[in-house]
């Protein structure tokens, strides 16, 4: 019984040190070229993006580089919810004092209608301590959140990453280039982008994420901080889909009523029935990618723009 | 209450407690309380259910004629018949009884072993309550025999650390095959076989084969649970599995997976069909179209395919499950047909079972015929399963981006080369650890402590949480 008894206090010993050290210092460990810590190596900037992996596809880094003198980020998570943003912004601003002319948030209407969860493990590997608090506060506080829940979010999330990191570290820096994707990825067609299924029809409004684009204009405000939201350009089947042009109305209300700017994916000539732009219906391929990020730089520069 | 939840295991602590601390004789008393009390926080209605089963077979066979026989098939039967097709007859909204196609066939079981005078009339209600009730096997099996159970149920049972200990090591290698390997893969398989036509073939190939290693950890994790758990009550329950996925040919795969049903099936419908006189006939006409044909070979072929069309339908009344039974049949015959020419050829060309090339083209022919099969077995329809089989033979490519398409189902970009070593790690202890017990069943044994603490540790730190059902519970 001896035996068994250490080697379950071994078992407990080593799981906690594991545990805690991911939860803890996971956010000083070196990440090149993605994460809110690398965006914040990188200084003061012209352009900070925050958003989904929509931002991750379709803004263009080197593009983007090359009109900003590389004073640009990106900091996107897949599927990053309007809460998580907004606890992100927290985080830049609290761990640096960085100055950023401008904070590029993802408006995606559809984003209202998402359950509030964790989308992405990487944002709990970024975000420090304080802020994972924060973000599990919001998560129970929606009422989606039990205790597998809890044991995903502090426990397990994260791992594969933690006990990979020597072999999948050095990978993954070849596929992001300050915070977006640099592959080159194809469209795949025409046939496929008509015949893919979606359906958002059901979809409904989550306050949470409603009370989270409010706190993050706040937040803005009060730091004095420039910001504006960016519609990227979607497939044209999502785009002109009903469910999404009813929360896109609601989403621009919710601006309106706030004083602020936006962006809108028809403010900037992009062809949204062009297959070849488009990797799904949300993501651009590297075709679309490239163009869309050179019109809309010249709306962010303004018409003299080269 | 899950096998794998907190409360459950303040339930066994309690019953572990209890168990040892009353006479002896008195045990199997607190086995059946505790094995009723869990199917009642199951479902406190369903229970009405076993109890007809329990009651009706017990009394009935108690003079085991044919008339009671007939009775007691049908009325078990007809329950399992309605609680699980009856959604085909436009029979909604029921709740299947826990465990009923487990438990069904253990009365089954024992009222045609009762009737072939293979085992005496069972004589004490409680006795028999228990062994159809008995918790860690409503489930989802092992489906132990009357005669091979009773006597382990009612025994007087020690205390013994070393069960403790056994029984603890067995639940830890359960749950890490539950919840870290077939928690982590079902992720990939659900999306993928939710809606194949999206998928290019590499994707589909690696899905079909994490389906099969899935199946397999959940299924044996369960057992190793049960096991477990009745080890700490120092009982001994039925293997269901013995490293199914290194046997070298069909039959004997079949020998090794799920063991207990295909002993059942064997015992109570194989056998039987191969004396019967209307198989005699039939055996007969066939042996006009086939002269050159063995006569023993003849004979079984409508029992192979009476009884895998019969396993098909165990599984569920869907076309996937009847289509899986049958091609499982189609391969049986082949394989029992084609035995002695094969033998013939392997000699005529000097092929050696013993050459270990040859070993391991076997095993690996025998693993592609198992995930075939099993494409249809977890295909959401029989058009999704040939959907898979097409693009797995006209849309395969190994390239970059196909490669990379495959990772796809791992999760987002962020995390599916981190996924996909873990799993691709776990895959490869496992497939290890199979492989040196196969040589060396005590293999590890002298390592068990390092091996556990090990086993839990990753279990903490990799397992999937909320993964509170098992995948034959459905059944």
């Amino acid at each position: 019984m001896k035996k068994t008894i250490i080697t379950l206090i071994t078992v407990v010993i080593i799981s906690c040190v594991i545990i805690s050290a991911k939860n803890l210092f996971s956010m000083d460990i070196p990440i090149g070229n993605r994460g809110i810590r690398a965006a914040i190596n990188a200084g003061d900037l012209d352009i900070l993006f925050i958003g989904s992996s929509t931002f991750r596809c379709n803004i263009d880094m080197p593009t983007m580089d090359e009109a900003y003198d590389g004073r640009v980020y990106d900091i996107s998570y897949g599927g990053n919810q309007l809460v998580a943003a907004s606890i992100q912004y927290d985080e830049i601003k609290s761990r640096s004092a960085n100055k950023y002319d401008l904070i590029v948030f993802e408006l995606n209407p559809m984003m209202l209608t998402e359950k509030v969860a964790l989308s992405d493990s990487r944002v709990i590997w970024d975000l420090s301590w304080d802020g994972k608090k924060k973000l599990w506060e919001k998560l129970s506080s929606s009422g989606n959140t039990d205790s597998s829940v809890l044991y995903e979010y502090f426990v397990t999330s994260g791992m594969d990453d933690l006990f990979t990191y020597p072999v999948t570290e050095p990978f993954y820096s070849t596929r992001y280039y300050k915070g977006a994707k640099t592959d080159e990825t194809p469209s795949p067609g025409p046939e496929v982008l008509e015949n893919a299924e979606f359906d958002i029809s059901g979809e409904t409004l989550v306050p949470a994420q409603e009370e989270a684009v409010i706190e993050l204009l706040e937040k803005c405000r009060r730091d004095g901080q420039a910001f504006i939201f960016l519609e990227c350009p979607h497939y044209y089947r999502l785009q002109e889909d009903p469910t999404y042009q009813k929360y896109l109305d609601y989403y621009l209300d919710l601006l309106d009523r706030n004083n602020a700017a936006c962006i809108l994916a028809g403010d900037v000539s992009f062809d949204d029935h062009e297959a070849a732009y488009f990797e799904d219906m949300n993501h651009m391929s590297a075709e679309g990618r490239r163009l869309y990020t050179k019109k809309l730089i010249k709306l962010l520069k303004g018409p003299e723009a080269p | 209450m899950s096998l794998i939840s907190v409360p459950f295991l303040f339930f066994l602590l309690i019953l572990l407690i209890i168990y040892y601390r009353v006479h002896e004789n008195s045990q199997w008393k607190v086995l059946l309380l505790f094995s009723l009390g869990f199917y009642f926080l199951a479902n406190p209605v369903c229970i009405i259910f076993l109890m007809i089963s329990v009651f009706s077979t017990f009394f009935l066979m108690r003079d085991p004629v044919i008339s009671h026989l007939r009775l007691t098939v049908f009325i078990n039967l007809g329950l399992l018949i309605f609680f699980r097709y009856g959604i085909h007859f436009g029979i909604h909204d029921i709740t299947v009884p826990l465990g009923m196609s487990f438990y069904t066939f253990m009365t089954l079981g024992y009222a045609l072993d009762c009737y072939n005078k293979k085992t005496e009339p069972c004589g004490n209600l409680l006795h028999y309550a228990l062994y159809i009730s008995y918790f860690p096997q409503i489930t989802q099996g092992p489906i132990g025999t009357w005669k091979g159970m009773i006597g382990e149920l009612t025994r007087p049972h020690p205390y013994s650390s070393a069960n403790i200990k056994e029984g603890g090591y067995r639940i830890i290698k359960g749950l890490f095959n539950k919840l870290v390997i077939a928690g982590r893969l079902s992720f990939y398989v659900d999306t993928v076989f939710t809606s194949p036509k999206g998928y290019g073939g590499l994707t589909l190939i690696t899905a079909v084969f994490f389906y099969a290693i899935e199946l397999y950890a959940d299924f044996s994790g369960y057992m190793d649970i049960a096991c477990g758990i009745s080890r700490m009550l120092d009982i001994k329950l039925a293997e269901n599995f013995n490293r199914p996925y290194l046997s070298r040919n069909i039959q004997e795969y079949w020998r090794r997976w799920h063991i207990t049903l295909n002993d059942w099936f064997r015992e109570q419908l194989m056998l039987p069909a191969v004396t019967s006189n209307w198989n005699r006939k039939a055996s007969r006409a066939l042996g006009k179209l086939f002269p050159k044909a063995k006569k023993g070979t003849l004979r079984t072929v409508f029992p192979l395919i009476l009884v895998w069309i019969t396993t098909g339908i165990w599984h569920g009344a869907e076309a996937v499950y009847i289509g899986w039974g049958i091609y499982f049949a189609i391969v049986m015959l082949l394989s029992v047909c084609t035995m002695s020419v094969m033998k013939k050829v392997r000699k005529a060309i000097g092929w050696n079972d013993a050459n270990p090339a040859i070993k391991v083209f076997q095993t690996l022919r025998t693993f592609l015929i198992v995930c075939t099969g099993e494409v249809m077995f977890r295909a959401e329809s029989l058009s999704d399963a040939f959907t898979i089989y097409k693009n797995i033979f006209t849309a395969t490519r190994i390239n970059p981006s196909e490669i990379a398409a495959a990772l796809v189902p791992f999760g987002n970009g962020n995390q599916a080369a981190a996924s996909i070593l873990i799993i691709g790690m776990l895959i490869a202890g496992l497939f290890i650890t199979e492989l040196k017990k196969e040589h060396d069943p005590e293999a590890f044994t002298g390592h068990r402590y390092l091996y556990a603490g090990f086993l839990l540790t990753v279990t903490i730190l990799f397992g999937v949480s909320g993964q509170s059902n098992f995948m034959y519970q459905s059944f």
